[in-house]
């Protein structure tokens, strides 16, 4: 369970002794031209390694800005992203990198599969950026091994040469699925990920995730606006106004 | 890995790349093209325009001479030590050539070498560019009976006798039709002595008594000709006798003395032996060799297409009018037997040069000293050793015979054809910087190409920075696919320009027949071929500098690519 904290300080930063991911006093503001937009004020939270803890709130109440946060792929104004006793919002480019590579799975709302690769070449992209050319090819069998494995697991074994253009929105999503788990992350980071879908195949997805999560004993963060997806959860961060509530 | 995945699918399926592909091929393709056949044109041309010009020549002025020639040659190889590989004195005059078309004079203006049998051949590449193939093997002033190329295969010892013959029936025909008229004539005068008194006329004449009268002249009555008479038989006149008066009788019987000029040399002249008498049909004169451009003229044969015409073909007789040398220049004409043509394909060569043998010209041009032997020349042609630096060579004579001491123009070959050679020099590097632009256009079409499918691919950006990928990598990708563009493009541009190259004729011959105009006329351009030379440097040379074109017309894009923020490059829309 995460426990859900509001703090106006971010005077005290002991670790919470079970989570695998925490922050503390997260702040983010967008600017455009001029005129800063604050999106996040102050965000705090913990998510238990295992747990599948679900982010919600009203359109620009900035959780996908907070997923971008705890992903790394954005850098907070103030605060701080731990993952697994330290601190990764401040680490260099390089090591954030590895960290989204290795340790992270993600999964998009719009899927972001490359349209010139199969099925089967999307999934292992990211092993293809972990490795050099040579290793890669070096361990281009046994990562082949496990993308089916996982094609498999999504139900997607059939269609590994097909191209994104010629699968639908639920056979997409579940190929990013895929190629998130390809590097066996501790964390999964979900944007929405049937927000893009009529309600039967995001059904099948989010079958798909609870069914991985439990084989796989994955941890999973995921940012929605639907409450009834919220509800599979064991846990619930409310977001608005840029704070937890 | 992802790099090289990314940067060959898109070459794959992004046909707006074929564009910049194609322009790169295209300018690749063009450069090899153009390089090589300015090298082959270049190359022919040198080796040409080189001919018959020597390394290294010491001139006298025109219609100068330079007297001693062998101590010349002697303090030229003491200058120039084993740099030099031969030597040959040259007399060099301009002239007239006269040549007989059909009863008609045709005189043109050459420029007359006397030159050397053996050792001009040695000094410049003479002996490669002449027609006969006896004469390329071993060179003579004679004419040949046979080894002429098949355009004057009519031509040699066969066709003078020939024509000898041919002139001979001519002047018999021409003296029987005179022998008749004159029979004629003197018969119509015979029969009407009105005719013969209206002819008559006077004159006033101072006879032998200091009187002056009018003297009635009439011609005599036709008769025929004494021969014998004319040619100092038994009862004719003796031109060789004491001088005596001849003496005229007039009609009425007085007499007139009538002197004749008194010959000093008339008995040291050499009577002429019958057998020495001159017949086309065994005898020539001296050889001349003209340049083919001389005698050829084009003509259209019945078809309408074109044909070659000689005027002037191997054992005809042409007559040079040229001068002596001295203060007191005259002008003197020379009969000589066209015995062989030179044609180097260079057609300010072939058009203008005549050679002679040096001795027979020297003798005519008075430039041998009858009692001694010595002789002058006009130029000292060098030939140096494969390799030699020929500047360094000229300086060193032209030190050795400054311009100060020795009225004498001392050059290389390089120095007469210095206008030329620089032209081309720098037609070659202007076509190479423009087509170069052809590349560098076609590097900019890549970099717009780059720049649309950079944005194009702002999400895939995104999502590979989102899994991990850092900033060079994604660098790398771009950068990649522009080499790629490059290698695809400059690697079908070799292959399109080398094919190009080994069938340009055949193209030169399908333009032509779709134009209908010669693309590479042989008669303006110096080849009857179009010359190419590929050489590997340059092909490699344009490869690199296209493929770098290329690279570098990607670095902006992929460089936007690179700095694009994964956040911002996933939420584009």
């Amino acid at each position: 369970m995460s426990k859900l904290t509001t703090q106006d300080s971010v005077a005290t930063l002991e670790r919470p002794s079970d989570a695998i991911m925490w922050t503390r006093g997260l702040e983010k503001a967008y600017r455009k031209g001029s005129l800063s937009v604050p999106v996040l004020n102050g965000v705090d939270l913990e998510i238990e390694e295992g747990s599948f803890t679900a982010i919600i709130g009203q359109s620009g109440s900035g959780k996908s800005t907070l997923l971008h946060l705890l992903a790394t792929l954005d850098a907070p104004n103030a605060g701080e992203v731990h993952f697994q006793n330290r601190r990764v919002d401040n680490l260099p480019a390089k090591e954030r990198e590895k960290l989204r590579n290795e340790q992270f799975g993600l999964i998009f709302q719009f899927y972001h599969l490359l349209p010139e690769l199969s099925t089967l070449e999307n999934v292992l992209v990211p092993k293809m950026v972990q490795d050099g050319f040579f290793s890669y090819i070096r361990n281009k069998a046994e990562y082949k091994k496990r993308a089916m494995e996982l094609l498999e697991m999504v139900g997607m074994d059939h269609r590994i040469t097909h191209k994104p253009s010629e699968l639908s929105g639920g056979e997409m999503q579940r190929t990013a699925i895929a190629r998130a788990l390809i590097s066996d992350p501790s964390i999964l980071l979900a944007d929405e990920p049937t927000g893009n879908l009529d309600e039967e195949n995001g059904a099948e997805v989010m079958e798909t995730l609870d069914r991985l999560r439990q084989q796989e004993n994955l941890t999973v963060v995921m940012v929605t606006h639907d409450n009834d997806l919220a509800q599979r959860a064991d846990a619930v961060i409310h977001l608005a106004g840029g704070k937890v509530i | 890995m992802y790099k090289l995945l990314l940067s060959w699918r898109y070459l794959r399926t992004r046909f707006i790349a074929l564009a910049s592909i194609v322009s790169v091929t295209l300018g690749v393709a063009t450069l090899i093209v153009v390089n090589s056949v300015m090298s082959g044109f270049v190359f022919e041309m040198k080796t040409r325009l080189h001919g018959i010009l020597s390394d290294v020549e010491i001139a006298a002025p025109l219609l100068g001479q330079i007297s001693h020639p062998e101590v010349h040659m002697r303090i030229i190889r003491d200058v120039l030590g084993d740099d030099i590989q031969s030597m040959t004195g040259v007399v060099r005059s301009p002239a007239m050539v006269t040549f007989n078309v059909h009863g008609r004079q045709m005189t043109q203006q050459v420029m007359l070498l006397g030159i050397d049998d053996e050792s001009f051949g040695q000094v410049t590449d003479f002996h490669p560019y002449l027609q006969n193939e006896n004469k390329k093997e071993q060179f003579t002033f004679n004419l040949e009976e046979s080894g002429y190329p098949d355009y004057v295969s009519n031509s040699g010892w066969k066709y003078r006798r020939a024509k000898a013959q041919q002139q001979k029936r001519i002047d018999l025909m021409q003296r029987e039709q005179q022998a008749y008229y004159d029979s004629v004539a003197a018969e119509y005068l015979a029969v009407s002595p009105d005719r013969y008194q209206q002819a008559a006329y006077t004159q006033p004449v101072e006879a032998t008594d200091g009187e002056e009268r009018d003297i009635e002249y009439r011609p005599l009555p036709a008769q025929a000709p004494d021969f014998d008479k004319i040619h100092g038989g038994e009862d004719g006149l003796d031109v060789r006798d004491e001088p005596q008066a001849d003496v005229i009788t007039s009609r009425d019987g007085r007499k007139f003395r009538k002197f004749k000029p008194y010959d000093a040399h008339a008995q040291f002249r050499e009577q002429p032996d019958p057998e020495d008498f001159f017949d086309p049909e065994e005898d020539q004169h001296t050889g001349i060799i003209l340049g083919l451009a001389i005698s050829k003229r084009k003509t259209l044969d019945e078809a309408g297409n074109k044909k070659d015409f000689y005027m002037v073909r191997p054992g005809d007789d042409v007559q040079l009018i040229f001068a002596t040398v001295g203060r007191n220049a005259k002008p003197v004409s020379e009969n000589c037997t066209l015995v062989d043509f030179y044609s180097s394909n260079m057609h300010e060569y072939d058009s203008s040069f005549a050679f002679v043998p040096i001795k027979e010209l020297q003798k005519v041009r008075g430039m041998m000293d009858p009692l001694t032997g010595d002789a002058t020349v006009s130029s000292i042609q060098i030939k140096m050793k494969p390799g030699a630096d020929l500047d360094k060579a000229r300086d060193a004579l032209i030190a050795k015979f400054p311009p100060e001491k020795y009225p004498y123009d001392i050059h290389t070959w390089q120095d007469t054809q210095r206008p030329l050679l620089s032209a081309v020099n720098m037609e070659l590097t202007i076509l190479n910087l423009l087509l170069f632009m052809i590349i560098a256009v076609a590097g900019f079409g890549i970099l717009a190409t780059f720049f649309m499918i950079v944005v194009e691919k702002t999400k895939d950006i995104g999502v590979l920075k989102a899994l991990g990928a850092p900033s060079s990598g994604v660098m790398s990708i771009f950068l990649g696919y522009g080499m790629s563009l490059g290698i695809v493009g400059t690697g079908a541009g070799i292959v399109l320009g080398l094919l190009f190259l080994r069938y340009i004729n055949q193209i030169a011959e399908v333009v032509q027949i779709i134009t209908g105009t010669e693309v590479f006329d042989p008669e303006i351009y110096y080849f009857s071929e179009i010359p190419t030379i590929v050489s590997p440097w340059m092909v490699l040379w344009v490869g690199l500098g296209a493929i770098l074109i290329a690279v570098l017309a990607s670095v902006l894009p992929a460089l936007r690519a690179a700095r694009l923020h994964p956040v911002e490059a996933l939420r584009y829309e």
